[in-house]
């Protein structure tokens, strides 16, 4: 059997839980392995018939007040209970900051493998093979988990491609009686959403976005020339923000905005995933960097390998010009 | 409050990193090790807090002479002291084995009122360790953290989260506690010429595999949870259109295609 935790807010499922059912979906196919969709949380039936008409065979609810905020001690706790009764093949977590909150704790109660940040899979002989990104997404690592089952694993958010969950499936609903006897450590005490102040990039047609290669706050001026003169916004990667070049308003990336305009042109940015599952949908990436095997060029459509102090200013005269004439 | 602080030693950012001929692991033997920069910013939140609360920051490694590197890089920011876990026995770990080695000698030292270490490492980067040191410890813990408040009883934390969307969350916590530190919360500190004279004179303590009373299955390769089977560079699969030329006939070239062909412009 193959588990996925899914993860959900206000009732609703994130982006996470399809990816992770079409990473079930496959693995199951392949192993010959039925798949279990996990439900936690208070109030939990609108949720599971969501997931009842997925092609899989089972839903499995834990419904319960301490369950009703996220925090990681009744998440273990029902956790590791469910999976010392089921014994299951694979539980499938997201790579989110909720998955990561859990996930190793729960590997750990366990004693059983976590293999983290996972971003594809294939099947050698009768075994799993994971691959996850390592240095920066520059190298892929291949893993087998050691042992005897479960298996947990989490995948990287925009690894799997969540529209493609197969439907048409009747599962069956079961509840999970819950026990949580020891109750959480961690208290919520609030949630702030995210500012957004002059720098909504969501909409902007045009992002220039600079990186670390820029080296030092006062170059980011190539950066706002550039795009004042292609009559573009201005973007930055999460180094640059934790520098303090830019305030946080300015980030894309996971942590910050995701955006998508016709014409996204990276300057001095490498690519961590964090930055291109930010970006990566938009409709013309171009990168400027001058390490060649920087991940940045595997979701560009055009790449300029080079000095950006010295193309960056060629290609803002060039838009001078153009206005000009 | 006794703070431990976690350093990794990773390759330099800066190196160029080649693939070993079993292709399980890197060349490693010729590469300057720094501190995984994550590291740095939990290193400063602890060096932050002491100088707050008062109490002591011991740094932490797992390693060879690249471990004593950063401890004593560590020291001379401001730590006070440092553990230097050193043994053959250590080598290849994974996160499992990391987590409980390093639990282990926290347990060894007395324990700790916090742990801090970095969000992720450079070089796995997975975000996976702190949050097992802190089921191996059996204390509270909070991962990407971007805020630290000790209450003044030192007994409980406010910590601030960043979650994904630029979502901050706040949650309070009792000490003992872990926290994995994001990116950000701080500017690190460099270390001063005095900093690096007075580093040299700290307690710098080694200990083996036989020091922490660690089994042979239990650290290293042996206490791994999985096998590495392959490391590879991953194929390119968009079909990037790499522009060559001087920097002004590249940059001439792009404009180009990005009005005729990408017709974005």
């Amino acid at each position: 059997m193959i588990f996925v935790i899914s993860e959900h807010k206000d009732n609703k499922f994130k982006s996470i839980t399809s990816e992770l059912l079409v990473f079930a979906q496959r693995v199951g196919r392949d192993f010959g392995q039925p798949v279990t969709a996990v439900v936690l949380g208070s109030g939990t039936a609108v949720l599971a018939d969501e997931l009842k008409n997925k092609k899989i065979d089972r839903v499995v609810t834990a419904d319960d007040a301490q369950l009703a905020d996220y925090s990681p001690d009744p998440y273990v706790q029902v956790l590791k209970a469910l999976f010392e009764k089921e014994k299951p093949f694979l539980v499938l977590i997201g790579q989110t900051t909720q998955g990561m909150d859990f996930a190793p704790r729960l590997a750990v109660a366990l004693r059983k493998p976590l293999i983290a940040g996972c971003v594809e899979y294939e099947k050698q002989g009768d075994r799993l093979v994971l691959t996850r990104q390592i240095f920066n997404a520059k190298m892929n690592m291949k893993t087998t988990a050691r042992g005897e089952p479960p298996y947990f694993a989490t995948a990287s958010p925009g690894a799997f491609p969540g529209d493609e969950v197969e439907g048409g499936g009747n599962a069956e609903a079961v509840n999970f009686p819950v026990e949580i006897s020891r109750p959480s450590r961690r208290k919520f005490i609030e949630r702030v959403e995210a500012q957004k102040g002059k720098a909504d990039l969501t909409a902007a047609p045009i992002i220039v976005s600079g990186g670390r290669g820029l080296k030092e706050k006062q170059n980011f001026n190539l950066i706002f020339e550039l795009a004042e003169a292609i009559g573009g916004s201005v973007g930055a990667s999460r180094p640059v923000v934790d520098a303090e070049w830019l305030p946080r308003e300015y980030q894309v990336g996971s942590s910050g905005q995701t955006v998508s305009p016709k014409l996204y042109i990276a300057v001095g940015i490498s690519g961590a995933i964090q930055h291109l599952v930010g970006m990566q949908t938009s409709r013309c990436i171009v990168a400027i960097n001058k390490d060649s095997e920087a991940p940045i060029f595997k979701v560009a459509h055009y790449g300029i390998v080079g000095d950006l102090f010295k193309v960056v200013p060629a290609l803002t005269k060039i838009f001078k010009d153009l206005k000009r004439a | 409050m006794k703070i431990f602080s976690c350093i990794k030693p990773v390759p330099d950012p800066a190196s160029r990193l080649i693939i070993n001929e079993t292709k399980t692991w890197i060349k490693d033997q010729d590469l300057t090790f720094v501190a995984s920069e994550a590291d740095n910013y939990a290193l400063e939140e602890s060096l932050r807090l002491k100088e707050k609360h008062g109490g002591e920051v011991v740094v932490i490694s797992m390693g060879g002479e690249e471990a004593a590197r950063v401890l004593r890089s560590g020291l001379a920011m401001g730590a006070d002291r440092a553990i230097h876990l050193f043994d053959p026995k250590f080598k290849g770990a994974d996160e499992f084995a990391a987590a409980g080695t390093l639990a282990r000698a926290i347990l060894k030292d007395g324990g700790a009122d916090l742990v801090l270490a970095g969000v992720q490492s450079d070089d796995l980067g997975t975000g996976m360790t702190g949050t097992m040191l802190a089921e191996f410890l059996d204390t509270a813990h909070a991962t990407v953290v971007v805020g630290v408040e000790a209450a003044p009883d030192s007994k409980s934390l406010r910590v601030r989260r960043e979650l994904e969307g630029g979502i901050n969350e706040t949650v309070e916590l009792p000490m003992p506690a872990v926290l994995t530190i994001q990116f950000g919360i701080n500017q690190p500190r460099y270390a001063s010429l005095k900093g690096i004279m007075a580093a040299k004179k700290k307690e710098f303590k080694i200990w083996s595999a036989a020091d922490l009373g660690l089994a042979d299955g239990a650290a290293g390769k042996a206490g791994a949870m999985y096998e590495v089977k392959e490391i590879l560079i991953p194929e390119r699969k968009s079909k990037v259109e790499m522009i060559s030329g001087t920097p002004e006939e590249a940059a001439a070239t792009l404009v180009e295609k990005l009005r005729k062909e990408a017709k974005v412009l």
